[in-house]
């Protein structure tokens, strides 16, 4: 059904202005270099694939990009802006994030959890939040309908008030996007979305990640499910070894030879690392 | 993670059941009976228990506890079945026979010390004995009942309101009994006593039940809690003895709820926070209109108040900053290293070592009392024809404090500062990543936990009527944090229940005294390895305690889904 | 310059035996990544061992050959301690919230004073006196008295057995760090628990030896500390405690090296400051003050110590 159904969106991307730029990003960890010399931009509505084989420095660039890290060169910068280097500044200036591995607040409900995401865009402080005048009572309900809202737009509407650690593995992983929705961001960036999800909640995944886009807002996916990643995205930047292999439509990046022959060793090392 | 002391197998308790029911009835029987017996030969101890159908004291205890029992039983099968089918009665009635045998057995050993021998116990005592006994092994083999939803449980809103009215007034008679008792081993009885009422309805599910009434009715629990507390001293005659020990809990309980905002809310620990009640202890002296005071402006008591909560404050805002770099152990021994200069400090600034202003170990003596408009609260006042004494003044006073205090804990608590705080607690870095303003939040627990204190330093430094360096050892901040621990991080009440027992068991036990504080040691050891959560903890709090617990997470949501509904 | 001289044989002395016990912290930090803050009472409890042992065996003689035994008897007293400490208090605990282990460091810590104040002259069968006051420390020929001075600079004998107490344990204690089996399962744990698990190391012994090391060298610590002050009581741990935790983490917690230099250190400019800081914030009342304020300025502007920690930002 998804691919059908998503098709005729895929093809006619509302592309809109360069929402994020990172311009010549380089990431060194003493004689290491984990990132050399990245470039990526990001427009409005569009959804953005980053693969590339273990190692190849997607989750450093990734870092870098979310102000985990500064990077050792280069800058990044939203809506023309650079990024201040520190993770709480980088969600106020309108850039948000998953987890490769949930970090959810686990003993919160979800309606917490999403609420958590609101902070940053409310301002009660701790005079208004003792004395709770009307301000506080107006700023405190539309949290809770935002939050609301959120839940209901990924599917967890009815499982508001549940414990977040009690929510089954893909509900965590589509309650940690609404918790980065509630940030009102304008790109945000998921860290393989699709880890340990059955082919099911994978094309809900994808499903979700669409109607986000057409909500306006530019998505970056690092992903290792390939399929996925070519179903899903309008462009796709394949990192090996800290550069840029190559940055295309899925489909040229898809048949490109260096790009399957990356993977074929990088994939077989994999498995025989795992093995 | 639960501990249970081992139990009989379910084959056995099947086997038996049939036996069990009847023996714990006789038992629960006999020993309401008891109450109306003699226990003593001797009419001198434990006010006069020779008397037959004359119950006093611990005769009544035991009655009440009798009639638990017996209404427990006739809840299983029986008339009252219909009652609770919610009430887990077989596990109620096994834990309150285990304090049943426990409260036997401490009045017998009363009676065989302060009489002098085994022989001085009557005919009653040792039905009494009898009747525990067959409560204890009888109860053993009451087989557990299939259990009804605990929402159906409902009953008309009045019928709600009329349990908090009684239970509080239950709270308020004991109390005043418990503080009345001069006897040691009536103090101790009467604690076992409430321990064992506590540990049947705890078990039965009835406090869980409670628990979700006053969840209905926060407000009436709420204002009934303070008409309790208000009305405290009016069962006191005038007098001042208990009065003192109350303010004396008051004021450690105003400082343990701060404490608990920064250690309960906002998961930092503060080993130094005894400084801050201290800050403004030495404030309130230093401008106070005794002869020692070193500061010579002497603003209205309100002014003097606030400046010792900003003093506090900024105290608090300075052993903050380092939680920018710093968390976790080590922020906890920059506390206790800054808990520790000010206490040398405080000790030093006596015109030789530094400035003049604390008067080194002399401290500042001859406090004034408070005086606001023509109020002294030194002075006698007279209420309705009851004499209300210069400790009765400082409860009042304090008991608005606390309830200021209270008020600030809840609001920060359920608020955007509050999911800011139990996000960091559960994970920093998720917390600043999803833009919660980490270090300003731990900030502002510090500095508003320390404002707090420094309101009650105030406060006490006139009541005390003198300050002085070793009132503020290191010791002082344990037993705060201790308070917390024991009552529960995160909860008022935890928090109140910690600080009253701390407070109030060596006022009480002075024969206890000496090994107060080895006990305690051992009590903070005992309750991280049981009950780290603390004695009324809070559901989050345990949560996070018993992290691979997941029967407990789906109990806590159940809950959460029944108060939401 | 003699003041200075003086005062820097003192800041030695002290920081010396600030090290020894550092380094208890340190290795137990190392490896479970505890700040065992009962530390102190270990110390506290060692020097009680050595009273006992020559209170059990030798009292009223004064001659060298003695001290070793006395040793001995602080170390076991000591090594006792830590390992039921760790056994009944601290192992349960592992993988609670990091609130927990030290609240009940705080609680052994408290119990541990209060159990030697209470019922050090109950013990069954001797007749030690009660430890509610100061008790004198015995006075051992050949460790009593000034060993020599030099240009107006007076140097203990006791100082220079506190000094050559941890030259001797830093030495033995590299030798076993680096040359042992035992040692370098240590190192292998400190660096990865669950690898070292999985190589065949039993971790929970290495933490008992880590307890165990840490509690020998604070027991010679506390020979030392009762030798130099010719006196003892049951408050010792707490301050000389803290000041260890601070030569720790000056040094670089979780660094063994670090905990040597960082009691050095913090030895050195407390004598220092005692005689340098001018007008009234100078002299022995403040010395403490400035000892924490140290580790308050260290731990903000150089969490990881001179020497650099093995972990710098633990929750």
């Amino acid at each position: 059904m998804s691919t059908a159904a998503t098709a005729p969106q895929r093809t006619a991307p509302a592309i809109g202005a360069p929402v994020v730029e990172a311009r010549g990003v380089v990431m060194r960890f003493g004689g290491l270099v984990a990132v050399n010399n990245v470039d990526l931009t990001v427009h409005e509505g569009e959804i953005v694939g980053l693969i590339g084989p273990n190692g190849a420095g997607k989750t450093t660039f990734f870092n870098c990009l979310t102000g985990m890290y500064k990077p050792t060169e280069g800058q990044v910068t939203l809506s023309g802006e650079t990024l201040p280097p520190k993770p709480r500044r980088v969600v106020t200036a309108g850039m948000a994030r998953t987890f490769q591995n949930i970090r959810l607040f686990s003993n919160m409900t979800s309606l917490e959890n999403v609420m958590v995401g609101r902070y940053c865009r409310t301002s009660a402080g701790p005079l208004t939040s003792i004395l709770r005048g009307p301000k506080y009572k107006r700023e405190e309900a539309a949290t809770r309908e935002r939050a609301q809202e959120l839940l209901d737009f990924v599917g967890l509407g009815d499982k508001a008030e549940h414990l977040s650690r009690n929510l089954p593995y893909g509900d965590q992983r589509r309650l940690e996007i609404a918790r980065a929705l509630a940030t009102d961001p304008k790109v945000i960036l998921l860290d393989e979305p699709t880890a340990g999800m059955n082919p099911q909640e994978t094309r809900q995944a994808s499903d979700l990640i669409f109607r986000i886009r057409d909500m306006g807002i530019a998505v970056v996916v690092i992903e290792h499910d390939m399929r996925f990643i070519f179903n899903l995205c309008d462009r796709v930047l394949c990192l090996v070894r800290g550069e840029t292999l190559i940055e295309g439509s899925p489909a040229e990046v898809q048949s490109d030879p260096r790009v399957i022959e990356a993977y074929i060793g990088g994939g077989t090392d994999d498995e025989e690392e795992q093995a | 993670m639960r501990y249970a002391l081992p139990t009989l197998s379910d084959e056995t308790r099947a086997k038996h059941a049939a036996k069990g029911w009847p023996l714990a009835l006789l038992g629960s029987a006999l020993l309401l009976v008891s109450g109306l017996l003699s226990w003593s030969y001797d009419d001198r101890i434990l006010g006069d228990i020779s008397i037959r159908f004359w119950p006093v004291g611990v005769q009544i205890m035991a009655m009440v506890l009798g009639a638990l029992g017996v209404a427990f039983a006739l809840m299983d099968r029986g008339p009252l079945r219909r009652v609770g089918n919610w009430l887990d009665v077989a596990l109620g009635l096994r834990a309150l026979s285990t304090g049943v045998l426990v409260f036997v057995a401490l009045v017998l050993a009363a009676i065989a010390t302060e009489a002098g021998g085994l022989v001085n116990v009557n005919e009653g005592g040792w039905i009494a004995l009898v009747g525990a006994l067959l409560m204890f092994v009888g109860s053993r083999f009451v087989p557990q009942r299939e259990l009804g939803q605990m929402h159906s449980a409902r009953i008309p809103g009045w019928a709600e309101i009329l349990v908090i009215a009684l239970s509080m007034a239950a709270v308020l008679f004991l109390a005043a009994y418990l503080l009345n008792q001069d006897d040691a081993w009536l103090f101790v009885l009467g604690l076992a006593f409430i321990i064992a009422l506590s540990m049947g309805l705890a078990r039965s599910g009835f406090f869980t039940w409670f628990g979700h009434v006053a969840q209905r009715h926060k407000h009436v629990l709420t204002l009934a809690a303070f008409a309790v507390a208000f009305l405290f001293p009016f069962t006191q005659n005038g007098s001042d003895a208990n009065m003192s020990i109350a303010t004396q809990v008051l004021i450690f309980a105003a400082t343990a709820i701060g404490l608990n905002i920064v250690v309960g809310l906002a998961g930092l620990l503060d080993l130094g926070y005894i400084a801050f009640l201290g800050s403004g202890a030495y404030i309130g002296a230093m401008m106070s209109n005794s002869a020692f005071a070193t500061i010579g402006w002497k603003p209205p008591f309100l002014v003097t108040m606030l400046i010792g909560a900003i003093v506090a404050s900024i105290f608090g805002l300075i052993i903050g900053s380092p939680t920018l770099r710093v968390s976790g152990d080590y922020l906890a021994i920059v506390t206790l290293a800054f808990g520790e200069i000010f206490r040398l400090a405080m000790f030093n600034l006596d015109g030789n070592n530094g400035p003049k202003l604390t008067n080194g170990p002399n401290g500042i003596p001859g406090i004034p009392d408070l005086q606001i408009g023509s109020f002294n609260f030194g002075d006698t006042h007279n209420v309705f024809g009851i004499p209300l004494g210069r400790f009765s003044n400082y409860y009042f006073i304090l008991l608005l404090l606390i309830g200021f205090i209270i008020l600030v804990f809840t609001r920060l608590n359920n608020s955007r500062i509050g999911r800011g705080w139990v996000a960091i607690r559960e994970d920093e870095r998720a917390a600043e990543a999803m833009g919660v303003n980490v270090f300003g939040l731990k900030l502002l627990a510090f500095a508003g936990g320390a404002f707090l204190a420094g309101l009650a330093g105030t406060i006490k430094a006139h009541q005390d009527s003198a300050v002085s360096p070793d009132q503020y050892l290191f010791l002082e901040s344990a037993f705060l944090l201790a308070a917390v621990v024991l009552g529960g991080m995160g909860t008022i009440a935890g928090v109140l229940i910690g600080a009253t027992i701390l407070k109030l068991m060596p006022e009480k036990l002075r024969f206890f005294s000496e090994y107060r504080l080895l006990l305690f040691g051992l009590l903070l050891v005992l309750m991280m390895r049981f009950r780290p959560e603390g004695l009324v903890a809070s559901r989050r709090r345990q949560l996070e305690f018993h992290d691979e617990d997941e029967s407990l997470a789906e109990e806590v949501e159940d809950w959460h889904l029944e108060d939401v509904r | 310059m003699d003041t200075f001289a003086q005062q820097l044989v003192n800041g030695l002395t002290l920081g010396s035996l600030y090290a020894l016990i550092a380094v208890g912290y340190t290795v137990v930090y190392g490896i479970v990544q505890l700040i065992n803050f009962a530390h102190g009472e270990v110390f506290m409890i060692g020097a009680f061992g050595a009273l006992s042992t020559y209170l059990l065996l030798f009292q009223g003689q004064t001659s060298l050959w003695i001290l070793p035994v006395m040793i001995i008897g602080a170390v076991i007293a000591s090594v006792a301690t830590a390992v039921i400490m760790e056994r009944v208090a601290y192992r349960p605990l592992r993988g609670a919230p990091r609130l927990a282990p030290l609240i009940t460091a705080i609680g052994i810590s408290v119990f541990l004073q209060e159990f030697v104040r209470l019922f050090y002259d109950k013990i069954p069968g001797t007749n030690f006196p009660s430890a509610k006051q100061r008790i004198p420390f015995p006075r051992i020929e050949g460790v009593t008295g000034t060993a020599f001075e030099a240009g107006g600079v007076v140097v203990q004998k006791s100082a220079l057995f506190t000094i050559g107490c941890l030259i001797m344990c830093a030495a033995l204690l590299w030798y076993f760090i680096n040359r042992t089996k035992l040692g370098h399962a240590m190192q292998a744990v400190s660096q990865d628990p669950d690898t070292a698990r999985l190589m065949g190391i039993n971790v929970d012994r290495i933490i008992v030896v880590a307890f165990a090391l840490g509690a020998a060298l604070a027991a010679i610590a506390g020979v030392a500390q009762g030798l130099q002050n010719a006196n003892i009581n049951f408050k010792i741990g707490f301050t000389a405690g803290l000041k260890a935790f601070t030569a720790a983490v000056l040094g670089g917690i979780g660094n063994i090296q670090g905990a040597v230099v960082g009691g050095l250190v913090l030895g050195v400019v407390e004598a220092l400051a005692t005689q340098y800081v001018p007008g009234q914030f100078g002299g022995s009342a403040w010395k403490d003050v400035w000892a924490f304020a140290l580790l308050i300025i260290v731990l903000v502007f150089r969490p990881q110590g001179l020497l650099g920690a093995k972990v710098v930002d633990r929750a």
